[in-house]
């Protein structure tokens, strides 16, 4: 049983096995209500998403947002910290400049990041400069994880979730994924995996050309600067939102994110225009 | 090879879409055809052209409308139904099917044997085997262009006759 629709900007399937058809439809029902949820919290352009009132805010105003909102700012904030600010929630002001994003009024650079944040208890959270975040970056991850767990608590046995190429895989067989990257190589790469979560960046497809050079949608938190747009990264880890995180740090980063991806427990494929595929892990910090 | 989707998936049949978005609900059908002008005035109010005039829609006896309609991507085709409830508010999208090709790449022999390499000399068809796919995250803007011109047309053409 598999089905499909259009959440957090992207086509999210979901397919479960093993159980009864109206079973699977109520699971399914169920983990795509949760989508939905992470997608009206997290939207950068819905008015009434907790980004976007955060995105209002004035310095230091405390804002109440949704325990899921919550959750994912302070992983965002433990990856800030883990990859010295290369991966920042902050650099929405980017994102609208080079045209990713579109507009929301706040059309003045921030220089603040994800140093600015506070997270205050009662899922209360403060900016102690006015800050354009976006959390396009993690929060597809996110919602894939939670409707796994909605998935396994209504009994599925089997699951793949796919949001736009964000993949969890539950349960004991195996699934293969095909790696997108076309636009660079002519042979397809494929993974198999049984338990766990692949995401994969790339800017090539994506790429704009804006004052004079190109421009991806992935941005180094540090100095604000394009993460290169000929490169493919795959990043395989426990949970999607690590995936879809990581993946961003080695866009920006390459190979010197070997310790990064040994923190977090997971491995790394990347492929740079017209050289070799290369694996980023543990092992190869190792022996390096 | 001779070519074909580089990936297929049929989702949901329109019968079964339509269980799950109205459930106990029974459909009468009724397909429009769009004028010119009709046309013209819903492309011009969503902002999105009108390739297909053709409005597959099925009046549903709980109140509401069920639309079956698609989208075609740079590479992808995208049927999806539509429903709408007695008001006219999105209700539910599911997607039907979704294909995806690649042009002349998917018939070019040496990508085919690329293919197979890299995978170790396993049999691999395309469209069965292999349906999971990551990469640069696919925008589906095309796809909420459709939903707003079905929106528009709703407004337009069938609540008139609601």
């Amino acid at each position: 049983m598999e089905r499909a629709q259009p959440w957090l900007g992207t086509l999210v399937s979901i397919r479960v096995s093993g159980m009864a058809a109206s079973d699977a439809h109520r699971a399914i029902d169920t983990a795509f209500r949760e989508i939905a949820s992470v997608h009206c919290l997290m939207s950068f352009h819905d008015h009434d998403s907790d980004v976007a009132r955060l995105n209002r805010a004035v310095s230091l105003q405390s804002i109440q947002v949704h325990s899921y909102t919550y959750e994912v700012l302070r992983h965002a904030i433990a990856f800030s910290a883990s990859t010295q600010g290369c991966f920042d929630v902050t650099v929405g002001a980017e994102l609208m400049n080079w045209k990713f994003l579109p507009s929301v009024g706040r059309s003045s650079i921030h220089y603040g990041s994800w140093r600015d944040i506070e997270l205050l208890p009662d899922n209360c959270v403060v900016f102690h400069r006015p800050l354009c975040i976006d959390l396009g970056g993690i929060a597809k991850g996110f919602a894939v994880d939670r409707a796994t767990e909605c998935l396994q608590a209504h009994g599925a046995q089997q699951s793949i979730i796919n949001a736009g190429g964000d993949i969890r895989v539950q349960g004991r067989d195996a699934e293969r994924i095909r790696l997108r990257a076309e636009s660079f190589t002519d042979a397809v790469p494929v993974l198999e995996l049984t338990k766990g979560s692949v995401a994969s960046s790339s800017g090539y497809l994506h790429r704009r050309w804006c004052h004079e050079r190109f421009y991806g949608p992935h941005v180094n938190g540090v100095d604000r600067s394009p993460a290169p747009t000929d490169r493919f990264v795959c990043v395989v880890a426990e949970t999607c939102m690590t995936a879809d995180a990581l993946t961003k740090v080695v866009m920006v980063r390459g190979q010197e994110s070997a310790a990064v991806l040994r923190k977090f427990g997971a491995s790394a494929y990347m492929y740079d225009a017209g050289r070799e595929w290369q694996r980023l892990d543990a092992e190869e910090v190792m022996t390096a | 090879m001779s070519g074909g989707p580089a990936y297929a998936t049929v989702y949901l049949t329109v019968e079964q879409a339509q269980a799950l978005l109205f459930p106990g609900a029974t459909f009468q059908p009724d397909t429009r055809t769009l004028t010119d002008e009709q046309a013209k005035a819903i492309a011009h109010a969503s902002g999105v052209p009108v390739r297909n005039k053709q409005i597959k829609a099925w009046r549903v006896s709980t109140g509401g409308w069920f639309i079956v309609d698609e989208v075609v991507g740079k590479h992808e085709f995208i049927p999806f139904a539509l429903a709408l409830d007695d008001k006219g508010a999105v209700k539910g999208i599911e997607i039907l099917e979704y294909r995806e090709a690649y042009g002349g790449q998917i018939r070019d022999p040496e990508w085919r044997k690329q293919f197979l390499d890299a995978t170790a000399g396993k049999k691999l068809q395309l469209d069965r085997n292999i349906r999971n796919i990551s990469g640069a995250t696919l925008s589906c803007k095309h796809l909420t262009d459709g939903v707003e011109r079905l929106l528009v047309t709703y407004d337009l053409v069938l609540k008139k006759s609601s």
